[in-house]
């Protein structure tokens, strides 16, 4: 039983952090871009062919990607492909996913080896037994099988997909872009259906002008009986980044014990580039309180409740509270920080305030001085 | 298969026992034993092999090669895996002539791999061990050795004249020739020691090697035999200074001191340095460090997929380490994969990988800063101090 994947690296979108990168390319949980952990879901099942859909701002992505060796997809066929405007026959005005797949057929119709592909997003983050779900999917017998996750539609998140069950388990409704109320399961983006079947449906729905994944080709086909619909629930931890806020408040989630050791020490490692970064260095008078470290910083400050990427330097007498620190960062002698979040490469001045709310973060963009 | 012509490659050699390590090298050869919280040693060489632009490496192994053979594995992790670039594990083998079988001796290690040497036709050959931390740039050393037109390159560093006993010595004339090679004199002459660091031009080593083996009395050593031969022979010899940081990790003592000379506001060797002398390692994917908010954090390196619930001071932690509330680790290095339960106390320690201080153990003791013998406690890999007992200082478990 093989199995394709493929991961749409601009959907949604991360307010400012999103400007100049893709929404997998998004730094997260201290060492990773978001990509890693779909990269990762889809590796540990055994998923050996790749293809990365990305329209545009992938200068970051490719660079981390590479040949995709940390991720032992650099092989001489299948591995990894990235599949951009220009390697595909159309051009950038793609409505929807499904002009994106369409437009991509060449790779999708490639390696007839393949008899399933699992699609996903990139803006929920998980750490998902991947092969539990394809043979979930399987044994259901159904066209489609829709990741979904409980507790997450709250009346106020707009969901882009969500579905209710009834007391037997049977859809009972759907709906696409829509303020659920609480007890419907909200989509995690990730969807596993059969290649053939899947490339009949996009040419068909290409060919009637239909382009929207959820809408026209779930929620669509399932309303008109023509695609039977398998509901897969999962149950660990997944963190939907589809807004500043929920990014923010997920970054700083990660730093519970529980969530640590759901998402990183969960079914699979996670692997992501090599930096080769000594250490960290934690300075006589520093002051770490619950905190995520990554590798090479720099600490002689007190840093409480944030998570911080690698070579982050926070010098003597800085307070950071709740803060999300990126790469190559620096917090000047004094500086206090609390909500924010300093993108790749800041460099906050000595004796700097910043003081953002939990609900809306001060965002200090990548290379700035502040 | 073609084999493009090289002006260097280095030979490493990672076969000696480091018996000295005790318990650490009981099942692992010296060059892999961990160091600095995130590498091994053997890091350190093939590293600077790179950074000096030498793409080809044998490594030549034999006591428990093991776990350092798959530490090198294809030498993805220091960029020697490319079409015109290896890290190549050499053991012994048996050959045709029967001249074969273990390596009798550093020269006879080489003398072995004549063939993996001569399909790279190298113009010079970088001899070097596995056994000590440095960063050194080895070009440099080669462009001296070239400039010189010497047959071989040693280099040198000057050490205290009552050390001096237990090294080579290399005496040399004002324009650093070199005119004799004391190995280990009672007298010292001078204080250039040698660091065990050869650039020997490939056809007189060649020979020399050839030679060597001819002679039933040799006892086939670089120190021993081949660099007095070459002497004697009237070769052009050159000292090649080098002042920078350099640290012989041969003992528990030398080992603990390296590692805590890691530590500092300006530590004696800093490991960060710019990217051109960066030290690479096989990396562990594992996840940032987990700080909780009764731990304590002071004057400590503690690397990644590193939980810590208690105190740390003045110490190396490794790689996915746990570090459970209520204890205390003091002045110790704690190998990757080691786990410290609540309430233990560890001072002056050594723990060996994935070793295990079980509840309320006490693993070593205190000392002060004016106590010169500090005895180190050890754990060998995998060991376990049981809960509520006494690993006593110097012990080894």
């Amino acid at each position: 039983m093989n199995v394709m994947g493929i991961i749409f690296a601009n959907d949604g979108e991360i307010g400012e952090l999103t400007n100049k990168r893709t929404t997998a390319s998004v730094p997260f949980g201290g060492r990773y871009r978001q990509v890693d952990f779909h990269l990762a879901n889809l590796t540990a099942a055994g998923v050996r062919h790749i293809g990365i859909i990305s329209r545009h701002n992938y200068q970051s992505l490719m660079h981390h990607i590479g040949s995709g060796e940390e991720w032992g997809l650099e092989l001489g066929e299948g591995g990894l492909e990235f599949l951009t405007p220009y390697s595909m026959s159309t051009t950038d005005n793609y409505r929807g996913k499904l002009e994106t797949l369409y437009s991509a057929m060449d790779f999708l119709e490639f390696g007839p080896q393949d008899d399933y592909v699992i699609m996903t997003g990139s803006a929920i983050q998980s750490n998902m037994d991947m092969k539990k779900l394809l043979e979930a999917h399987v044994a259901s017998g159904k066209d489609i099988t829709v990741v979904t996750k409980a507790g997450i539609a709250n009346g106020a998140k707009q969901l882009d997909l969500a579905v209710k069950l009834d007391a037997k388990g049977e859809i009972a409704d759907m709906a696409v872009d829509y303020v659920a109320p609480e007890g419907y399961l909200a989509s995690m983006d990730i969807f596993v259906l059969s290649k053939d079947w899947l490339i009949k449906q996009v040419k068909e729905c290409v060919a009637h002008n239909l382009y929207h994944m959820d809408r026209d080709l779930v929620l669509g086909l399932w309303q008109k009986g023509q695609a039977s619909v398998n509901v897969y629930q999962f149950t660990g931890v997944a963190m939907y980044n589809e807004s500043v806020e929920e990014y923010f408040a997920n970054s700083l989630a990660l730093i519970d014990s529980e969530v640590y050791h759901n998402v990183f020490g969960g079914h699979h490692t996670i692997y992501t580039k090599v930096r080769d970064r000594v250490p960290s260095y934690y300075g006589e008078e520093c002051e770490i309180d619950n905190c995520v470290v990554s590798d090479g910083c720099m600490l002689d400050g007190e840093v409480k409740n944030s998570v911080l990427f690698r070579q982050v330097t926070i010098c003597a007498g800085a307070e950071v509270e709740n803060c999300v620190i990126m790469n190559d960062s620096v917090v000047g002698e004094g500086a206090k920080l609390k909500n924010v979040i300093l993108d790749k490469n800041v460099t906050v001045a000595p004796g700097a305030k910043l003081i953002g709310t939990k609900n809306n973060p001060i965002i200090i963009k990548r290379g700035e001085s502040v | 298969m073609y084999f493009q012509k090289k002006r260097a490659i280095a030979m490493l050699l990672a076969g000696g026992q480091g018996s000295r390590l005790k318990v650490l090298t009981e099942k692992t050869a010296k060059p892999a034993v961990p160091f600095g919280g995130k590498y091994r040693i053997i890091d350190f060489p093939l590293s600077n092999c790179v950074n000096s632009g030498i793409d080809t490496v044998g490594i030549l192994t034999q006591y428990q090669p093991l776990e350092l053979n798959e530490y090198i594995g294809n030498g993805q992790p220091w960029g020697l895996n490319k079409t015109h670039s290896c890290a190549q594990v050499l053991p012994p083998y048996e050959r045709h002539d029967k001249k074969s079988g273990w390596y009798k001796g550093t020269a006879n290690a080489i003398y072995q791999n004549i063939d993996f040497i001569e399909r790279f036709d190298p113009e010079y050959v970088v001899i070097l061990s596995g056994d000590h931390i440095y960063k050194m740039d080895y070009a440099a050393m080669i462009d001296y050795h070239e400039k010189n037109n010497a047959s071989c390159t040693i280099a040198v560093r000057t050490v205290p004249i009552e050390e001096a006993s237990r090294f080579g010595i290399l005496n040399t004339n004002p324009d650093n020739t070199i005119y004799e090679f004391e190995e280990k004199p009672k007298q010292p002459k001078s204080t250039n020691a040698s660091m065990g660091i050869y650039v020997f031009n490939w056809s007189v080593l060649k020979d020399a090697l050839i030679n060597d083996e001819e002679d039933p009395d040799s006892s086939n050593d670089f120190g021993k035999n081949i660099i007095p031969t070459l002497l004697n022979a009237g070769h052009k010899m050159m000292a090649y200074n080098f002042d920078g940081y350099w640290k012989d990790v041969g003992t528990i003592d030398s080992l603990w001191e390296a590692n805590m000379e890691l530590l500092g506001k300006e530590p004696e060797f800093n490991i960060r340095g710019d990217e051109r002398s960066k030290i690479y390692a096989r990396n562990n994917a594992l996840p940032s460090s987990y700080i909780d908010a009764k731990a304590k954090t002071a004057n400590c390196f503690i690397a990644e997929g590193t939980e810590v619930y208690g105190t740390v001071k003045h110490s190396i932690i490794s790689v996915g380490c746990s570090v459970g509330e209520g204890a205390l680790v003091e002045d110790s290095v704690v190998m990757p994969g080691v786990v410290i339960e609540s309430g233990a106390i560890v001072r002056h320690a050594i723990l060996g990988e994935n070793s295990k201080v079980c509840k309320n153990a006490v693993v070593g003791g205190a000392y002060g800063p004016t106590d010169k013998k500090k005895k180190i406690s050890v754990t060998s890999k995998g060991a376990v101090v049981e809960a509520n007992t006494v690993l006593l200082p110097g012990d080894m478990l």
